[in-house]
């Protein structure tokens, strides 16, 4: 689905829209949807672009925010060259001040996040946030926000975050019918592109309400994916855990279902707010406590039946980093075998984390019944 | 039933027989590890047959694990090595609650359960620090074999202090220590001290007892005492600590589903 985004960008920019490059799911593209834009997501998943990257930035950094930045410098993101404006965002240091370098010569807004979702001023603050981002976007394209066109960029994006879950909840079954890759390819860098949905709607007659049947042999371990986002081209791990044996029935990261549980009230009085409300509520590891995350996490295992967790960390994601200790003792509270696995694009490691992936399924199918019975 | 277990380690491979019931191996063979893996690790399963007067027929299973486990075309399953440690220890101190096992180029801690199955493990990720190829540098250095850089780490009275665990950083250390006047022995002293504290962080700050030191770098002398001093509780050498691997697969090749 990846693949046509950059035709459908380069088409609506010759219909009159504005391409614009988001980095984060806080961005609500609702508004620049609103604003006759097309929201693009500039978030780089490429090894390819981390050495010319490290020219400018730290080694030692997340390979996420390098890759992006690589892009910037070699100019071979279409999406991102296409883009006229990019809103950034607060949330980690990183990207904060890699955003800087990116500022120098593209056009950049970037929207603060409060850091205390549990504050009185917080939700009030974020609602100024996204109020600026309106304005930047109205000015910027010489358009008008109406409360008309909100609501249809809304309802796009409603529609798209349920077509994306109804898809996810295939995996609850038994035996699902797709791969969590499987899965992951029906994200796309451009949301609500009218094929895609299509693509999503005709997946989903095919196999919704129909329990596939018993194919025999070994069941695959579940695994609750947790942790940092995958981006286009860093699908490595994921990769490793379902050539392991494994079967990733649960995503909860930012390219899982951690942005799209919840959708915006399109009836709300005050529409602007409902999109705030929405976004506020993202357990993001940048937040302080995160606690939504861990409740999250629990209830997903459960609804997912999930054997194990397994929690993606990006090399010198400091706050993911540190959260994982969070979701350790969550799993070790409810007995299943946890893995943390630190890594960033570069294949190097790859098997010596298979190895870690195959002897935590070892552990798990020791511990099913059939295997405690022996 | 006759098992076989292969360990292809990155530095050595072993293979163990195993007959029926709680005795001792038929054989045990352990070799060098090469880029033509396939052929040594015939080569030691037929050295074992022969010690054993057994022909590769009587074998009913065989499970391969280490580092080259995929590349053994005659085993009949594959299990990693954390499994097949775990299983291995079962048998030889099945009081043990902690794993420490340290081979060529990885360093593990495995947490047991009561019952001697893995509750959780942790090893090193991407380099080589903390394990047997790092002691291979330092004895390169030195110019000895590893069994004799043991017995240099335990005349060690002040062990000095090493900080880099990257090999090539602590080389370059080294080199400085030497420069500096420090003893050999106690900059080897050091050397398994810097191991012993790398490998013990894996556990955390609680390292559960009983604690059995197991792979290749266990027989080398004066690294269970590093490992004692860190982690301030006695660590036991398993028995024969090279094989644990290789005899936890040939237990667990004689289970169902193997």
């Amino acid at each position: 689905m990846v693949q046509n985004c950059t035709e459908y960008a380069e088409a609506a920019r010759n219909r009159g829209l504005h391409v614009v490059g988001i980095c984060c799911e806080y961005t609500p593209r609702e508004l620049i949807l609103a604003a006759g834009g097309v929201p693009v997501c500039l978030c780089g998943g490429s090894q390819a672009t981390i050495p010319p990257a490290e020219d400018d930035l730290p080694a030692n950094l997340c390979p996420l925010i390098k890759s992006t930045y690589g892009y910037h410098l070699t100019k071979e993101n279409p999406l991102l060259e296409m883009a006229e404006l990019i809103v950034a965002e607060t949330t980690c240091d990183g990207k904060k001040k890699m955003y800087e370098l990116l500022a120098e010569s593209r056009a950049l807004h970037v929207l603060e996040l409060p850091q205390k979702p549990g504050d009185p001023d917080a939700a009030a603050h974020w609602r100024a946030e996204v109020g600026k981002l309106a304005r930047t976007l109205e000015e910027r394209f010489e358009t008008e926000i109406t409360r008309e066109r909100l609501r249809e960029a809304v309802r796009l994006m409603n529609r798209d975050r349920s077509l994306h879950r109804r898809l996810a909840r295939l995996m609850r079954r038994d035996r699902p019918p797709l791969t969590g890759r499987h899965l992951l390819c029906f994200q796309t860098l451009v949301a609500g592109i009218p094929e895609d949905h299509a693509a999503m709607e005709a997946f989903l007659a095919e196999h919704e309400g129909r329990e596939p049947e018993e194919t025999g042999g070994g069941a695959p371990v579940r695994v609750l994916l947790t942790g940092v986002p995958l981006p286009h081209g860093a699908e490595r791990v994921l990769d490793l855990i379902e050539e392991g044996g494994g079967l990733v029935v649960c995503m909860e990261n930012c390219t899982g279902l951690k942005p799209i549980l919840e959708d915006v009230d399109d009836e709300a009085p005050d529409l602007l707010q409902a999109v705030a409300d929405k976004y506020f509520h993202l357990p993001c590891s940048v937040m302080t406590r995160n606690e939504t995350r861990l409740s999250l996490l629990e209830e997903l295992a459960r609804e997912y039946r999930a054997e194990c967790i397994i929690e993606l960390v990006w090399q010198a994601c400091l706050t993911y980093d540190v959260e994982s200790v969070h979701v350790r003792r969550l799993a070790e509270r409810m007995g299943l075998p946890y893995l943390m696995i630190q890594t960033d694009y570069s294949p190097a490691d790859s098997a010596r984390i298979a190895v870690r992936v195959e002897a935590l399924f070892e552990t798990v199918e020791s511990r099913r019944p059939a295997a405690v019975e022996r | 039933m006759i098992t076989a277990g292969i360990d292809a380690g990155s530095r050595a491979i072993k293979v163990v027989l195993l007959g029926d019931g709680d005795g001792d191996p038929l054989a045990e063979t352990v070799g060098p590890q090469g880029i033509d893996q396939e052929a040594r690790a015939t080569w030691l399963c037929e050295k074992a047959l022969e010690e054993a007067g057994l022909s590769a027929s009587d074998v009913a299973r065989v499970v391969a694990t280490g580092y080259g486990r995929k590349k053994v075309p005659f085993a009949h399953r594959t299990i990693t090595e954390i499994t097949c440690h775990a299983r291995g220890i079962r048998r030889l101190v099945p009081e043990a609650r902690t794993i420490i096992e340290i081979g060529g180029q990885d360093s593990k801690l495995i947490r047991l359960d009561g019952r001697g199955a893995v509750r959780d493990f942790a090893m090193n990720d991407r380099c080589a620090a903390g394990t047997g190829r790092f002691l291979e540098m330092v004895a390169n250095r030195f110019d000895v074999c590893l069994s004799e850089l043991g017995d240099l780490a335990v005349r060690s009275k002040n062990p000095a202090v090493i900080s880099s665990m990257c090999v090539v950083f602590a080389e370059t250390e080294i080199i400085g220590l030497l420069a500096a006047g420090a003893p050999p022995e106690d900059i080897v002293g050091g050397v398994q001290h810097a191991i012993a504290t790398r490998v013990a962080a894996l556990g955390g700050r609680r390292v559960a007892g009983p604690v059995v030191f197991t792979g290749g770098v266990a027989m080398i002398p004066g690294m269970d005492r590093a490992l004692e001093g860190v982690l301030d509780q006695p660590v036991t050498v398993a028995p024969r600590p090279q094989f644990t691997g290789a005899l936890g697969a040939a237990l667990l090749a004689r289970e169902p589903g193997a």
